[in-house]
């Protein structure tokens, strides 16, 4: 009978004795990993063509450090920012750096698309935890798309696309003219833009394109004052952009043709605030609008912290930590399987200021609710973007099977 | 017909604001034989001026003097350290030197006044259009382009006839000789200098109206300014002023036409004038003895 009973009464105790010792010693080793500060890396830009928008997403991202006590999932969070000059070579240098040096658990920003596409290879073969906040080339869901690189943000096909329908629906199924800066990312734009319009039955007629950094646009407003458009759609972004809106007043185009355009266009922080009135009227697809119902909270914070309304990259910042907080939480602050890690965030949907964002499992590329905003006066006869339609759940093509 | 008209005036204000950014800088290159590489910053600095003076509610016109003597102070302090310690070393040194001290002042600005955009209240009294034959032109940029033509004027009036223009000439050529005549010539190289801040100062003031300011505006200016310069010629007035209308009404026209090439073309044009005429458009004569 003794024989069913292989362990005896003191081969039990020692047995039970010596699991409960190892599992003193290492349970303190595993909690202590989990307390170990988690430290999240961010590149965005700090000097060069964006560094305001890189301000305005170190601030974004700060800001929801701050407001969640500077912990995620009980762990410390220790935010090492560094600059890319908006050139992909220093993008390439600070996110090795980052991974090699610094040993950060997690890496996110970037605002450059180029940048973006530059970083994939070294954050792929690193196998890191990647958050893409800004960077937006529809190559980055679809040609290079990568299994831990996430992104929380649009593709610029969404913009473009939508606000092809909107056109199409709203404004006219001719008389349309186009203008962008001649870059890759106004090429996108342009390009889905045309291409859903026409699709939808859509004529396009004359197609202008100024050179990034454009100072002076009289000759082309002369030629549209000349082609006397229906209404135009237009990407430009940063300094382009408020050039391109105050010299379109300047030349009393303004009131007499609609303008629609890429969310950058219209950036309540970065465009609409310095050009004021000369917004007004303006339309712009967007995955960030400061008056949509799930950025309430968030504009109000913002506004009180920056004395300015919330734009892209600002929403930006603070949408990324929104998500690395749902990553982290959802395995327990355990980085260490990484596999796990995305199969939480593929889960179910993050709730963010954005909206709902789910996520593509073929491309990890955010699904998002794609706002129409008008600048229209809000409190105080400040220029706002005001949503006044938006297409639920827009989900790029993606890489093509 | 008024199209053309049209797209001829938007040469012209663009040409002006060109012409201004590049006669500070050719004022210094010419008669001091020195590069100033800091001409964008004083431009940038001048255009900050502008934004926050006519933000502020004063009378708007005094927003170009104030933003000439902002600039010019800081001409002045620059002068007296570290410029005129690199008068008599080669051009490399002054790049090195003017550079260097140009990317310093642009982090400067990024801190005292922000990264972002900003963009200035243009005064009611400029703000319309005229129409000319149904098409619209500002009057802002009308104002430019007679602001411009007269502070031109008077550039080269002081600078070719009158006695104060004589003396800052005969310094370049010599140098010692003036000395014995009894001029401090440290002091005219000063007062060049200061003059050539202002101007940058005050283009930059005027052009913010059209170019807004805003960090890495500095860089664009200058060379844009180099261009002209160069093209120009080195040492004459009359060159600079060509040189401007051309590259203006290049880069208008180009944008007309074939808008997806513009700064090709432009560019393509002013370098194979460069080629062609490799002293620039009006070269100075130089007599051999």
């Amino acid at each position: 009978m003794t024989e069913r009973f292989p362990l005896s009464r003191r081969d039990f105790i020692a047995s039970a004795g010596a699991a409960a010792l190892t599992s003193a010693i290492a349970a303190p080793a595993l909690a202590q990993s989990a307390n170990k500060p988690l430290k999240i890396g961010m590149v965005t830009s700090l000097s060069g063509p964006f560094t305001a928008l890189g301000e305005s997403m170190r601030a974004g991202m700060q800001m929801f450090l701050a407001e969640n006590g500077g912990k995620l999932a009980g762990r410390a969070v220790e935010l090492i920012v560094e600059d890319d000059q908006a050139k992909p070579d220093e993008g390439v240098r600070k996110f090795r750096k980052l991974l090699g040096q610094d040993n950060v658990d997690i890496v996110s920003g970037v605002i450059s698309s180029a940048v973006a596409l530059a970083v994939r290879d070294v954050v792929t073969e690193a196998k890191a935890l990647t958050f893409i906040s800004a960077g937006s080339a529809n190559d980055l869901a679809r040609k290079a798309a990568s299994p831990f690189v996430f992104r929380p943000t649009k593709t610029n096909w969404m913009l473009g696309h939508t606000a092809g329908l909107w056109a199409y629906e709203k404004l006219g199924k001719t008389g349309c003219m186009t203008i962008g800066a001649d870059y890759a990312a106004g090429r996108e734009y342009i390009g889905d833009f045309v291409a859903t319009y026409q699709q939808q039955g859509g004529k396009v007629g004359k197609q202008l394109w100024a050179p990034l950094g454009t100072t002076d646009f009289g000759p082309l407003l002369t030629t549209i004052a000349a082609e006397k458009p229906e209404f135009i759609y237009s990407f430009f972004a940063g300094s382009d952009a408020v050039r391109f809106l105050r010299q379109m007043r300047e030349y009393r185009l303004s009131g007499k043709v609609k303008l629609i355009g890429g969310g950058a266009l219209f950036d309540q922080e970065d465009v609409v605030s310095a050009v004021k009135e000369a917004a007004l009227g303006g339309l712009n697809t967007c995955n960030q609008s400061p008056t949509a119902p799930s950025s309430a909270a968030f504009t109000k914070a913002y506004q009180a912290a920056r004395n300015v309304m919330p734009g892209e990259m600002g929403t930006a910042g603070y949408v990324t930590g929104q998500v690395i907080k749902a990553a982290v939480e959802r395995v327990q602050g355990d980085l260490s399987n990484k596999e796990k890690v995305k199969e939480a965030l593929l889960a179910r949907e993050v709730e963010t200021v954005f909206g709902p964002m789910p996520f593509d499992p073929r491309n990890n590329q955010a699904i998002l609710d794609i706002y129409v905003n008008e600048i229209k006066e809000g409190a105080g006869g400040v220029p706002v973007n005001q949503v006044i339609h938006t297409y639920k759940a827009v989900r790029d093509p993606g890489p093509v099977a | 017909m008024g199209f053309y008209a049209v797209q001829s005036l938007n040469a012209l204000s663009f040409s002006m604001l060109l012409l201004l950014t590049g006669l500070g800088l050719s004022v210094v290159l010419n008669l001091m034989n020195f590069v100033n590489l800091t001409h964008g910053s004083f431009f940038l600095l001048g255009a900050y001026v502008g934004v926050y003076w006519l933000a502020s509610g004063a009378p708007w016109w005094l927003a170009f003097p104030v933003a000439f003597v902002a600039a010019g102070l800081a001409g002045f302090l620059l002068e007296r350290f570290p410029f005129r310690q690199f008068y008599a070393r080669t051009h490399l040194m002054q790049v090195l030197l003017t550079y260097g001290l140009s990317v310093i002042f642009a982090d400067l600005m990024r801190w005292g006044f922000g990264a972002q955009i900003l963009s200035p209240e243009i005064p009611e009294a400029l703000r319309g259009v005229v129409f000319i034959m149904d098409m619209p032109f500002p009057i802002y940029r009308l104002f430019i382009i007679g602001f411009g033509a007269a502070l031109a004027f008077a550039l080269w009036f002081v600078i070719d006839r009158t006695i104060w223009g004589a003396v800052v000439r005969a310094c370049v050529t010599d140098r010692g000789f003036v000395e014995t005549l009894g001029l401090d010539t440290r002091r005219i190289f000063t007062a060049v200098l200061v003059i050539s801040a202002g101007l940058g100062g005050i283009s930059g003031a005027l052009g913010a109206g059209i170019l807004s300011a805003y960090p890495g505006l500095d860089e664009e200016v200058l060379i844009l300014a180099l261009i002209v310069v160069v093209a120009g010629g080195l040492g004459t007035f009359r060159g600079t002023v060509l040189s401007a209308l051309l590259l203006g009404f290049a880069m208008t026209f180009s944008k007309v036409w074939v808008p997806e090439f513009s700064n090709v073309v432009a560019l393509a044009i002013m370098a194979a004038l460069l080629v062609a005429l490799p002293e620039g458009l009006v070269a100075k004569k130089v007599r051999q003895v």
